[in-house]
C-alpha cells in the first residue's frame, strides 16, 4: 500500500522550483547575501533601464532617456527625425497623456520605486538578518537613495514646480510599501511638498546610512555613497529654492576655497579638463553615472545619449544654432567648445563618442553641479556677489577656459552672478539633462526654438500630462491642469 | 481521496477472489456476422430468468447458468438468438445490419458502444483521412464533425490548423483540444523554432489511423478534468486483427498549385499608375519617376514576383504495413515515407516514420502489449512565410513580398547577377524614389530556416482480468520530441545583411504518462454497471539551448560551424510540469433503456498557483432510449425509429494550459557593470488556477428505418468563467507585469445537427450522404472590474480585433468609410460622431489633410476615437457535407465544407491599394481621375497609406467570409478480385483525389478560411494579413492489399 501511495503521486513535482529565475515566495530573493547584493545592483540597473516584458524602448530612465527628455524639452536642440518614438513630441511640446514617453517613463520609474519598496520591506523582514545589520543598513540606504532619485525625477516632469504655491500643487501617488500581487492600488496624489518631504527624508537617511566609499573607483561612480546622497540633496534643495539648505548640505563636503575637492568620503573633485570625465568614466568628477558594457549592458534601442546628441546613428536631434552655442560669452578658447562638432551640416556634441551600441556611461551627477549649486545658493541667499560663489563658478569656468578668470569684480550685481552661474550650468551640462529642470525650478519661460513656440510657466505644456493609463486604472488619480 | 480509492481497490480484490460454486460459468465472444467485429453491449440473459449481463468492449461476456438453461442474445439492429450452451465456451455470431450506433467509441481510459454512450462524441474513420494529401491528420478533420471548426491557417506546410470545438473557449489560454493518441496525451502545436512550421502531430501517418473520436460535451470529456475545456480528440491507431497476415501498400503522388491569387498590375500599368500618383503628390516628374526597362534581349521587363515565390508543388507518400495475428497475439507494423514539396518555394515536408504495435494474451487473465512509433520530420523553408502567428508584417514574408515588389524591375541584372541596391531590390530605371523591400530571389536562393523533429511515442500496458468482470490495467506511455532548428541568413540580402547570421537551436520535449485503472463491468438482471477507477500521472519537461553567430568570416560557408565573428545564446528554454489525477466513472443502464454516467476527477497540477493546486471536476450524463419503452411500441413509433435516445449532460471541466511558472512572482538575473544583478520581473498570483468551463448538453440521437438514417441533434451551452487575463493595474503600483488573474467570463452556445444515411444500399450501388451543421454564438460576459473591452494586435503592428463585453470575442475594430468623394476623389471617413471626414494625403499649403464636408479642418481620424465594433469574425453556422458513392467496383467520396455569417478582415487588400511603391491590384485602374467621376477607388497620391487602410483598419477591407469549399474528393476503382488474386493480391484499388479543388465565395482573397494569428490568437481570428495562399492539390493513388 505504501508503494501504491508513493507511485501514484510524486508530491515534490507539484511544486517545481524555477531553475532560471528566483521566486518571490517566502522572501527567497533575500535568502543569501549574494542574492541580496544582486538585488541592490538590480535596483541600480532598474533606474538605469527598468526591466519589463513590453515596450523596451521606453524603459530607459537614467540610462539616457530621462536626460534626453530634459534636454530636448528645453531650448538647445532642434529635432531632425520627427520621430514620435524618439521624443519628438516632448521637443515640440505636444505630448499627450497617451504619448509613449509619458507612459513609459512613468511606468519605468514606478517599477523602480516599487522594487526599492519591496527591497526595503524584504530587508526588514528577512534580509538584514542574513547580511547583518551593518551591511543591511548600507543596502537599505542605497534603496532609499534610489527611491528618492526616482521620485525627484518624476516630480520634474509630471508635476508643477515647488515654487508654484510652495509645493501645494498636486504631486505624485506616494508609494512607500512594496506591491507584488493583484490588488486595488487606487491612490490619490500627495502634494508636491509632501513628495519632497519624503525625498528629503529618504536622502537624509541615505546620507546617514550609506558607506563613505567603496573599494574601487568604478563602484564609487556606479553606487551611491555618502557624498552621492549629499550631492543629490543639494540638487533637491536647489530645485525647491531652499538656498540655506543647499549651503548647509554642500558645506558638509565642499571646502571653502579651491580646489574644492570633497573634504570627506570619496574625494570628488574637478578633473584637469572637461573632457577627462568623458574619456574615463570613473574619475572622481563623476559623482554618479549609469554604467554600460559592450555587448552585455547596452543602452537599448533609441535610448542612448550618443544616438540623440552625438551625431552618431540616426542623429535624432542637432544643436539649436540659437541655443547655448550662440552664447558669445562661451568663448572659442573654452575647451568645452571642443565638445561641439558638426556632422552633415548639423551641430552635435562629442561628449558621448562611442559608436553603436553606444556604451558611453550616462552621467547622472557630476561634481561641477554641486559646486555651481552651492554657488547659486550662496549668491541668492546672500543677495551679494559672494566671494565663495564667484570662486566656485570660476573653478568650473577657468578649468575650461584658461583665458577667463572670474573675480567679484566681474559682476555688478548678484543677479549678474546668478545669471552667469545659470549660463555656466547651461554650457557645462549640455546634453546631460539639467537644462529643462533649471528653467522650470525658477519659473523661467522655456524659450522658443525652431518652429516650437516659447512656453511660459503658466502654460499647461510647461510640464508633462499624467499618463492616460494611470488615470484609467488608478481611480483616485487626477490629471494635470 | 487517494486512500479511499486504494481501500476500495483492496475490497474489490478481496471480493473478486470469493469463489462461486455450483452453477457453471459460460464465457464467449459475440461478433457481428457482416464484419466479424466483436459486438459490445449485447444483452445476454439466461432464458426465463432475470440473470443477465452484457458483452464488454471486446464483445466478450461471462454469465452463470445451470446446465440445460439457454442464453438469449439480443442487440438492437440484430436478430435475437437463443442458444443452449453445450460447453463452458459459447461464441455467438449475430446477423443483421451493423450500424454506426453499434460501433465502439473511445471514451477516455476505455471504450464504449456508441449506442450506450450518452456523451456527445463524433467518430471519424481513419480511411476518410488517409487519402487526403496533408502533412498532419488535423488538417483533414475539417467538415467531418459537427461542432468542430478546423481552419487551415495558411499555405505553409505542416502548420497546425486552428481547431475550435464548439467555439473559442478561452481568451488567453489555448482553445485547442486535447489530443489523446492511443491513450497518451500528446504534445500539440508548432514545435518549430524556424520559419518552417512543425506541427507536433505531424509525426502520425494518416494511413496508420484507425479512427478518431471527437468528444465535445461535458459528459464525454469530464474524465479529462482540468484539460477538457476545449474538447478531447481521441486518436486510435491501427492494430492487428486475428488471421492471416495482411500486407497493405498505400501510395500517392500529387501536384499542388496556388489558387485565386490577386491580379496585379503589370509593369506598364504599374509605371503609369505610380507616376500618376507622384504627380498628384506634387513631385517633380522630371527627376522623380518610375520607368520601364528592358532585359538583355531588349524585351521589356515585366516581373511576376509570384513566379519566384510560388511553385508547383510535387509530393508523394508511401506507406506499407503488415498486420495479422494468431488467437492470442496480434501485431501491426508499418513504415511510411512522405516527401511533400509545397507551393511556396523551398517549403517542404519530409517524414520518415515507422510504427509497430503488438497485443498478446498470455492467458485468460493476463494480457499485455504496446506500441512504439518513431518519426523524423523535416520541415524545410528558406525564409519566413509571413503567415504564422506574429509574422504578418515581416518585411519579406512570402505572402506579402510578391504583392508589393515592383513589376518593372527584374530580380536579376542583365548580366545575370542579383539586382540589388544595398539591402533592397535595385531600382532599375526608377529615379528619385526608393523601393525599400528586399530582392526576395537571393533570399530564397541562399537562406534556409529549417526544422527537424524527431518524435518517439511509445506505450506499454499490462492487464489483469482476475475475473471476467474485473480488468486491472497499467499503461506507461512516453512522448519524446526533439526539435532541431537550422537557420542561415546570407550576408548579401535580407535579414542577414550585411554580416550574415546563423542560428542553430535544439529543444527537447519529454513527457511520460502513467495510468493505472481498474474497470468493473457487471450486470445484475437488467441492470448493467461499469465502474472505472483510476490514477494518472503526467510529467513533461522542456529544455532548449542554441547559438546565434553573426559576421561570417568567409561568405563561401553557410553553416554555423564555420568561422563567425560573434556568438550569442539563442533558443534558451526551460520548463517542467506535472499533473497527477485520481478519477472515477460509473456507467449504469437499466435494460438499455435508462442510462446514467457519472464522472469525477481530481487534478493536481504544478502550474497552478500555490493556493490553487487541486481541483475537482465532476460530470453527469443521463440517457433515455425511448424505443425500448412499451408505449413507444404502443403508438407504433418503433416502426419508424429503430432507436431514439434523449440525453442530457452537465459537467464542470477546466482549461489548464497556463505556462509552467505563470503563477510565480519571479526575479530575473541581469548585470550591473559586469556584476550579477537580480530584479523583479514577473508579478505572481498564488491563487492562479484553471479556467472553469461548465458544459451543458441536451440532445437526442435517433435511428430511422432500422438505422438506415441516423442522426444527432444537440444543444449546448458552455459557460466559461475564471478566464485568465493580465489585468491592467495602475502603473504607479510598479508591478513588473500585469497580474494574471482568473477573472473574465464568456459563453458559447449552439446547436449541432448531424444526419447520416445509407440512402441507397444494394449489391451494385450505394450512396451514403452525411451532413452536419453547427450554429455557435459566443459572447464575452465580463472582464476585470471597470473594463469593458480589450483590443488584440496582429503581429505586433495592427490592432484590428476588439473583445467587448456583450459581444463575441475578436470582433473587428474598424473605422467606417463612405466611399469616394466624386468632386475631389478623396476617401470619405466616418468619425466617431458619425460625421463625414474627407482625407487627402497631400495637403497643399493652407489646406488640411482632414476636413469636414464644408472644408473646415477636422481632427485626424484615429482608431481610439472613431473605430467601431464593426463585425464578428466567428461564423454563425459551419459544417460539412460528404457523399460516398459506390457503384460496383467504383467508389466516390466528396466532402464539401462551408461557413456562413462570419466576416474576415482582408488586411492584404489594404496593402494591395497602398500608394507607396507597392504594386496594386488591377482594380486600382478605376481610381478617381476627374471631378464628377463616381468610383470606389480614391485619387492615387504617392505615399498615401491612409485612404487604403494601411494605417487604420477600414471597412472597405472587411468582407463576408461565407464560402462553400470542395474540400476533398476521391474517385476510386477496385480492380476485379478475380484478376488481382491471380497475382497474389487480395485487393487493388486506384484512385484520383482532389483537395481544396475550388471555393465558392465572394471573398476577394485567395481563401477566406485562413488565419494570420493561427492558434496564438483566440481573440484575433478572422484576420487575413499577408497570408500565403492555400494550395489546391490533385493526387493519384494506389492501395494494394496482399
Amino acid at each position: 500500500m505504501g508503494v501504491m501511495l508513493s507511485i501514484s503521486c510524486q508530491k515534490s513535482l507539484l511544486t517545481p522550483v524555477s531553475q532560471t529565475q528566483v521566486s518571490d515566495q517566502d522572501y527567497q530573493p533575500f535568502t543569501t547575501s549574494a542574492r541580496i547584493n544582486s538585488q541592490v545592483l538590480g535596483l541600480y540597473a532598474s533606474i538605469r533601464q527598468s526591466t519589463t516584458s513590453n515596450a523596451t524602448t521606453y524603459n530607459s530612465i537614467f540610462g539616457g532617456r530621462y536626460q534626453i527628455y530634459n534636454d530636448v524639452k528645453a531650448d538647445n536642440w532642434l529635432n531632425y527625425t520627427a520621430n514620435s518614438v524618439t521624443a519628438y513630441q516632448t521637443w515640440n511640446e505636444t505630448v499627450t497623456s497617451t504619448a509613449s514617453e509619458v507612459e513609459g517613463l512613468w511606468t519605468a520609474e514606478y517599477r523602480t520605486i516599487n522594487s526599492c519598496n519591496l527591497f526595503i520591506d524584504g530587508m526588514a523582514a528577512k534580509g538584514t538578518s542574513v547580511v547583518g545589520s551593518t551591511q543591511g543598513a548600507y543596502y537599505v540606504a542605497e534603496a532609499k537613495f534610489l527611491r528618492a532619485l526616482a521620485y525627484y525625477s518624476l516630480l520634474q516632469l509630471y508635476c508643477r514646480p515647488y515654487w508654484d504655491g510652495n509645493g501645494s500643487q498636486p504631486g505624485l501617488p506616494l508609494r512607500l510599501t512594496g506591491n507584488s500581487s493583484y490588488n486595488n492600488y487606487d491612490l490619490a496624489r500627495s502634494t508636491v511638498a509632501q513628495v519632497y518631504t519624503q525625498i528629503i527624508s529618504d536622502l537624509q537617511a541615505a546620507e546617514t546610512g550609506l558607506p563613505t566609499n567603496y573599494a574601487d573607483a568604478a563602484t564609487n561612480t556606479t553606487r551611491a555613497h555618502k557624498n552621492t546622497a549629499i550631492a543629490l540633496l543639494t540638487r533637491v534643495y536647489l530645485t525647491m529654492q531652499k538656498w540655506t539648505d543647499v549651503i548647509n548640505e554642500a558645506n558638509k563636503i565642499v571646502p571653502v576655497s579651491a580646489p574644492f575637492t570633497a573634504s570627506s568620503g570619496v574625494a570628488n573633485t574637478l578633473q584637469a579638463t572637461p573632457a577627462a570625465a568623458f574619456t574615463s568614466y570613473t574619475t572622481t568628477e563623476s559623482v554618479f553615472s549609469m554604467p554600460f558594457v559592450n555587448a552585455t549592458e547596452t543602452p537599448g534601442s533609441q535610448s542612448a545619449l550618443a544616438d540623440y546628441f552625438g551625431g552618431l546613428g540616426s542623429t535624432e536631434f542637432y544643436l539649436n544654432p540659437n541655443g547655448v552655442i550662440a552664447d558669445a560669452n562661451w568663448k572659442t578658447s573654452d575647451l568645452r567648445r571642443g565638445f561641439v562638432a558638426t556632422k552633415s551640416g548639423r551641430g552635435c556634441i562629442t561628449k558621448f563618442p562611442t559608436v553603436s551600441p553606444y556604451t558611453d556611461w550616462a552621467p547622472v551627477m557630476r561634481w561641477p553641479e554641486v559646486l555651481l549649486s552651492l554657488a547659486e545658493a550662496r549668491a541668492r541667499s546672500t543677495q551679494s556677489v559672494d566671494v565663495q560663489a564667484v570662486a566656485l563658478l570660476n573653478a568650473v569656468r577657468h578649468r575650461a577656459d584658461a583665458s577667463t578668470t572670474y573675480t567679484t569684480a566681474s559682476f555688478d550685481t548678484y543677479i549678474d552672478l546668478v545669471n552667469a552661474i545659470l549660463q555656466e550650468r547651461n554650457i557645462e551640462f549640455l546634453g546631460e539633462g539639467l537644462r529643462n529642470i533649471d528653467l522650470v525650478r525658477l519659473g523661467l519661460t522655456i524659450p522658443a526654438k525652431g518652429t516650437v513656440p516659447a512656453i511660459t510657466s503658466s502654460d499647461p505644456r510647461y510640464i508633462w500630462p499624467i499618463p492616460n493609463s494611470e488615470l484609467l486604472y488608478n481611480k483616485l488619480m487626477t490629471s494635470n491642469p | 481521496m487517494k486512500q479511499k480509492l486504494l481501500k476500495l481497490f483492496l475490497i474489490l480484490f478481496a471480493l473478486s477472489s470469493v469463489a462461486f460454486a455450483q452453477r457453471r460459468t459460460i464465457t464467449g465472444v459475440v461478433t457481428g456476422k457482416q464484419d466479424g467485429l466483436p459486438l459490445p453491449g449485447v444483452s445476454v440473459i439466461v432464458k426465463g430468468t432475470k440473470t443477465g449481463t452484457q458483452t464488454g468492449p471486446d464483445g466478450s461476456y461471462s454469465i452463470k447458468a445451470d446446465p440445460g438453461q439457454s442464453l438469449v442474445f439480443t442487440f438492437i439492429g440484430f436478430n435475437t438468438q437463443t442458444v443452449t450452451p453445450s460447453s463452458n465456451r459459447l461464441d455467438v455470431t449475430l446477423s443483421g445490419q451493423t450500424s454506426e450506433l453499434n460501433e465502439v467509441v473511445v471514451v477516455g481510459y476505455g471504450t464504449q458502444v456508441r449506442r450506450d454512450n450518452i456523451g456527445s462524441i463524433t467518430p471519424i474513420k481513419g480511411r476518410d483521412l488517409a487519402e487526403v494529401p496533408v502533412q498532419n491528420f488535423e488538417q483533414a478533420l475539417g467538415g467531418r464533425a459537427a461542432g468542430a471548426q478546423v481552419t487551415i491557417p495558411n499555405g505553409l506546410l505542416n502548420a497546425p490548423p486552428v481547431i475550435n470545438i464548439r467555439g473559442i473557449n478561452s481568451l488567453s489560454l489555448s482553445s485547442q483540444p486535447l489530443f489523446v493518441i492511443d491513450g497518451v496525451p500528446s504534445y500539440t502545436g508548432d514545435v518549430s523554432g524556424a520559419s518552417a512550421a512543425g506541427n507536433a502531430l505531424g509525426n502520425i501517418n494518416p494511413d496508420d489511423i484507425e479512427s478518431i473520436d471527437i468528444a465535445k460535451d461535458g459528459s464525454a470529456t469530464a474524465i479529462y478534468g482540468s484539460r477538457a475545456a476545449n474538447g478531447v480528440v481521441f486518436v486510435t491507431t491501427k492494430k492487428g486483427k486475428k488471421g492471416k497476415a495482411v500486407v497493405t501498400l498505400d501510395s500517392w503522388y500529387g501536384i499542388s498549385k496556388v489558387q485565386r491569387l490577386p491580379k496585379l498590375l503589370n509593369a506598364e500599368q504599374y509605371v503609369m499608375m505610380k507616376n500618376e500618383a507622384l504627380g498628384n503628390a506634387g513631385y517633380n516628374l522630371a527627376n522623380t519617376y518610375f520607368a520601364l526597362e528592358t532585359d538583355a534581349n531588349g524585351k521589356e521587363i515585366n516581373t511576376n514576383w509570384n513566379d519566384y515565390v510560388y511553385r508547383t508543388g510535387k509530393a508523394y507518400s508511401n506507406s506499407v504495413s503488415v498486420s495479422g495475428g494468431s488467437e492470442n497475439t496480434t501485431y501491426y507494423l508499418s513504415a511510411n515515407y512522405s516527401n511533400q514539396n509545397g507551393i511556396l518555394a523551398k517549403n517542404s515536408f519530409n517524414r520518415t516514420g515507422v510504427t509497430a504495435n503488438l497485443d498478446h494474451k498470455v492467458s485468460n487473465i493476463i494480457s499485455m502489449g504496446g506500441k512504439i512509433s518513431y518519426s523524423d520530420e523535416q520541415n524545410l523553408a528558406a525564409t519566413t512565410s509571413g503567415s504564422q502567428n506574429g509574422e504578418a508584417f515581416n518585411i519579406a514574408g512570402l505572402g506579402r513580398i510578391p504583392l508589393v515588389s515592383p513589376p518593372n524591375v527584374s530580380p536579376y541584372n542583365n548580366d545575370g547577377s542579383y539586382n540589388l541596391n544595398g539591402n533592397a531590390l535595385g531600382l532599375g530605371n526608377d529615379k528619385g524614389v526608393s523601393t525599400s523591400y528586399y530582392n526576395i530571389v537571393p533570399v530564397l536562393d541562399m537562406n534556409r530556416s529549417n526544422n527537424e523533429v524527431n518524435h518517439v511515442s511509445s506505450n506499454f500496458y499490462f492487464q489483469l482480468k482476475p475475473l471476467s468482470w474485473i480488468t486491472l490495467k497499467t499503461t506507461y506511455g512516453i512522448d519524446y520530441l526533439y526539435s532541431d532548428n537550422d537557420i542561415y541568413q546570407n550576408p548579401y540580402q535580407g535579414d542577414g545583411y550585411p554580416n550574415g547570421s546563423a542560428t542553430d537551436s535544439y529543444t527537447k520535449y519529454k513527457r511520460w504518462v502513467w495510468d493505472n485503472t481498474a474497470q468493473f463491468d457487471k450486470g445484475f438482471g437488467k441492470n448493467s454497471f461499469s465502474l472505472l477507477l483510476g490514477n494518472e500521472q503526467q510529467r513533461s519537461t522542456q529544455r532548449g539551448f542554441g547559438l546565434n553567430r553573426t559576421v561570417i568570416s568567409d561568405p563561401a560557408f553557410n553553416v554555423i560551424q564555420a568561422g563567425w565573428g560573434t556568438n550569442n545564446a539563442s533558443g534558451l528554454s526551460y520548463g517542467e510540469n506535472y499533473l497527477v489525477s485520481f478519477f472515477g466513472r460509473l456507467n449504469y443502464d437499466f435494460d438499455k433503456k435508462y442510462f446514467l454516467s457519472g464522472t469525477i476527477r481530481q487534478d493536481e497540477y504544478s502550474a497552478f498557483g500555490a493556493n490553487s493546486k487541486k481541483g475537482y471536476f465532476p460530470g453527469v450524463g443521463l440517457g433515455w432510449e425511448i424505443t425500448r419503452e412499451n408505449f413507444w411500441h404502443g403508438i407504433g413509433a418503433d416502426k419508424v425509429f429503430s432507436s431514439f435516445k434523449i440525453r442530457a449532460s452537465y459537467a464542470k471541466v477546466g482549461n489548464n494550459t497556463l505556462s509552467d511558472y505563470q503563477s510565480f512572482g519571479l526575479y530575473n538575473s541581469g548585470l550591473y557593470n559586469g556584476t550579477a544583478s537580480l530584479a523583479y520581473n514577473q508579478t505572481g498570483n498564488p491563487q492562479l488556477g484553471w479556467e472553469t468551463s461548465k458544459k451543458t448538453d441536451i440532445g437526442f440521437n435517433f435511428g430511422v428505418l432500422n438505422d438506415r438514417i441516423t442522426g444527432e441533434v444537440a444543444y449546448y451551452k458552455n459557460n466559461i468563467s475564471d478566464m485568465l487575463y493580465g489585468v491592467n493595474e495602475a502603473p504607479s503600483a510598479g508591478l513588473p507585469s500585469n497580474p494574471v488573474v482568473n477573472i473574465a467570463s464568456m459563453y458559447n452556445r449552439g446547436l449541432e445537427i448531424t444526419l447520416n444515411a445509407n440512402a441507397v444500399q444494394n449489391k451494385n450501388f450505394s450512396w451514403t450522404p452525411s451532413f452536419n451543421i453547427s450554429f455557435n454564438q459566443n459572447k464575452l460576459t465580463s472582464l476585470s472590474p471597470g473594463l469593458t473591452s480589450l483590443t488584440s494586435i496582429t503581429a505586433g503592428s495592427e490592432t484590428v480585433s476588439i473583445s467587448q463585453v456583450g459581444s463575441p470575442i475578436g470582433d473587428l475594430y474598424i473605422v467606417r468609410t463612405a466611399g469616394v468623394d466624386p468632386a475631389t476623389g478623396r476617401r470619405i471617413f466616418i468619425n466617431g460622431a458619425g460625421q463625414k471626414v474627407y482625407y487627402q494625403y497631400y495637403a497643399p499649403t493652407g489646406a488640411y489633410n482632414w476636413t469636414y464636408a464644408d472644408g473646415t479642418k477636422a481632427p485626424a481620424i484615429t482608431q481610439a476615437t472613431d473605430a467601431v465594433n464593426y463585425k464578428k469574425t466567428s461564423p454563425t453556422a459551419y459544417g460539412g457535407f460528404s457523399n460516398t458513392f459506390r457503384y460496383k467496383s467504383f467508389d466516390l467520396n466528396i466532402l464539401f465544407t462551408y461557413s456562413l455569417g462570419g466576416y474576415v478582415y482582408y488586411g492584404t487588400g489594404a496593402g494591395l491599394h497602398d500608394q507607396r511603391f507597392w504594386n496594386n491590384t488591377t482594380d486600382i485602374l478605376n481610381r478617381w481621375t476627374a471631378p464628377g467621376q463616381v468610383t470606389n477607388i480614391p485619387k492615387v497620391v504617392y505615399g498615401d497609406n491612409v485612404s487604403n487602410g494601411s494605417t487604420l483598419p477600414l471597412d472597405i477591407n472587411v468582407y463576408k467570409g461565407d464560402f462553400l469549399k470542395f474540400k476533398s474528393g476521391t474517385f476510386g476503382y477496385s480492380l476485379p478480385k478475380s484478376l488481382v488474386n491471380k497475382v497474389g493480391i487480395s485487393n487493388l484499388r486506384v484512385y484520383l483525389s482532389a483537395y481544396n479543388l475550388f471555393v465558392i465565395t465572394k471573398y476577394p482573397g485567395p481563401d477566406p478560411e485562413v488565419s494570420s494569428n493561427g492558434t496564438g490568437g483566440n481573440s484575433s481570428q478572422g484576420i487575413d494579413r499577408n497570408t500565403a495562399a492555400n494550395q489546391r492539390t490533385i493526387t493519384a493513388g494506389l492501395q494494394v492489399k496482399f
